[in-house]
């Protein structure tokens, strides 16, 4: 996979790797209840994106709430959005000291990792990555998002002890999913991307870079996303994570950010899933497509993207014409 | 002495020393200080520093939460003195995320803002339906509703909140703003909502503006 990434930034053509997994359901007629429950269906919907787009690889349903719940979150599932956490289920340090760490197979986690085994079966002409939470977007989950923003500063060591602990479950997940045969990992860190640097530097990156170092190698690369707003300023302890690759959000101008990355790191992002894929229209999309890679493409470590993971109920006019702009844009190139 | 003391109370706010706000609040008022000058040349004072930081990226969300939560706190221990005296918020606002919509953060960081700017901020929650946004606002008099969303699959829910508006016959009385990752401009142009803004801290200016009338 290491050989894979080079082999991209030096390629003259580029293939798009947006996050593209969700908008299987309507290729399948499902509800996303019905997809985030079958393993079947999950491996089905990634192998039906993959026959009618040309992505780089084929991702796994980056669903949030999966690892929240094996540690006993409750989750509200719906038909027609991702599974969102609710509530809180650590409330302070007794409980963040009592909070045992899952097995990897609880909940959801094993149909999951159960996916990704069918998946690459099916999938055998392209990279299969699986999604997956970063430490402090979990560890946010389990505290509350607004509670923990706050706890960094009046209960560090309550968010620690909760850090090490999704840490400790994401390294056993993460290596389930190699097992499984994916040939690497998503990882989201989006909450992580509302901190100021600082914090950042001491409640997030440290996490991740343990989950690298634990199963990132020449076969199985990590990575990272996080579509928040102030990644800009925190690029050097991003990647002092040491994962392969890099994905961000529509929050900031890609172009800025590709003046701050090494050049021979892969860096993808990041043309809004909500605002222009799921709302705007074929030519909209096309036109914010190509905005981006007007502005990034002289950048050969650049790879053009979706800025976060596309709504399941995003039009598939709007994804073809994503990937159509694209092949056009390398074609006239 | 009492420059000195209110300039304390705006910076220990501004570093979210909550407890320290509280006990020179107190203090402040033991020195005879008025009630409104505590709360608009300390607490509200150090609200707008952070709010400014913010938006100029040199503080960030935690930072903003705790100085807010500081002003809370000092504000509790104004409260009963600013009704003795007749100190009335700028405005009335209710706030809540759309009917279907858990997520939350967004909401709790506007609300701090409004309230950081001296509005009184009614908090629905999440998942607020249309008509409890609605009737909110006539049964507390607020002259501005903000909805927030995060996901595509509810922001629709803000139309429904602005025909409701027109259905229980307020839609001139009160100003609908809305906020979150999936909406944008041109979204609250064709609902009809009267402002979409990008962050908190606009929100937060917008609310002002429209809460002067």
């Amino acid at each position: 996979m290491k050989q894979w990434l080079s082999d991209m930034i030096a390629s003259d053509t580029k293939t798009a790797l947006p996050i593209l997994s969700f908008p299987s359901v309507s290729l399948m007629g499902i509800t996303v209840r019905e997809l985030i429950s079958d393993s079947d269906r999950q491996a089905e919907g990634m192998k039906l994106v993959a026959d009618r787009v040309k992505s780089a690889v084929a991702v796994s349903l980056m669903d949030l709430s999966v690892e929240a719940e094996c540690f006993g979150a409750t989750i509200r599932v719906s038909d027609e959005e991702v599974p969102t956490v609710i509530g809180r289920l650590v409330n302070d340090e007794d409980e963040a000291t009592a909070l045992e760490v899952p097995a990897v197979g609880t909940a959801r986690s094993g149909l999951y990792v159960e996916s990704i085994r069918k998946a690459v079966q099916l999938i055998t002409d392209r990279p299969v990555l699986a999604g997956i939470i970063g430490p402090f977007s979990l560890a946010a989950r389990l505290l509350d998002v607004t509670e923990i923003m706050m706890d960094c500063y009046d209960e560090p060591d309550m968010v620690h002890t909760v850090l090490e602990k999704c840490t400790a479950f994401l390294i056993e997940y993460a290596k389930a999913y190699k097992a499984a045969g994916a040939n690497g990992i998503i990882m989201a860190e989006p909450v992580a991307g509302l901190l100021s640097p600082a914090l950042e530097a001491e409640f997030s990156s440290p996490y991740v870079k343990q989950i690298v170092e634990a199963v990132q190698d020449d076969s199985f690369i990590v990575v990272y996303h996080n579509c928040g707003d102030n990644v800009l300023r925190m690029t050097e302890s991003i990647l002092s994570t040491g994962a392969d690759a890099y994905h961000f959000g529509n929050s900031i101008d890609m172009a800025d950010m590709m003046a701050k990355m090494p050049t021979d790191t892969v860096v993808m992002g990041n043309v809004d899933p909500a605002g222009v894929l799921r709302q705007g229209a074929p030519d909209t999309v096309r036109e914010a497509t190509l905005k981006v890679m007007n502005k990034c493409c002289s950048y050969p470590n650049f790879v053009i993207s979706s800025g976060c993971d596309i709504p399941p109920a995003t039009p598939w006019e709007n994804i073809d014409a994503f990937f159509a702009t694209v092949e056009a844009y390398y074609n006239h190139q | 002495m009492s420059f000195l003391i209110l300039s304390e109370i705006s910076e220990n706010l501004q570093r979210g020393k909550a407890k320290i706000v509280v006990e020179l609040v107190q203090k402040a008022l033991d020195e005879g200080i008025a009630p409104d000058a505590i709360l608009n040349e300390g607490l509200l004072a150090g609200m707008n520093v952070i709010g400014e930081k913010f938006k100029n990226n040199e503080v960030y969300v935690p930072e903003v939460l705790v100085a807010a939560r500081a002003m809370n706190k000092g504000t509790a221990i104004l409260k009963p003195h600013l009704v003795a005296a007749g100190v009335q918020a700028t405005g009335k606002v209710c706030i809540g995320t759309v009917q279907g919509d858990l997520h939350d953060i967004g909401k709790n960081l506007v609300k701090m803002m409004l309230e950081g700017k001296g509005l009184e901020v009614i908090d629905l929650g999440t998942d607020v339906s249309p008509e409890t946004f609605v009737q909110t606002a006539i049964n507390e008099n607020c002259q501005v509703i903000c909805c927030s969303a995060l996901l595509t699959t509810t922001m629709g829910v803000m139309e429904d909140v602005v025909k409701k508006a027109v259905e229980m016959g307020v839609r001139d009385k009160v100003k609908i703003m809305i906020g979150g990752a999936p909406v944008n401009e041109d979204f609250c142009q064709k609902i009809g909502a009267d402002c979409y803004t990008p962050d908190a801290a606009s929100a937060a200016d917008a609310a002002v503006e429209f809460c002067k009338g």
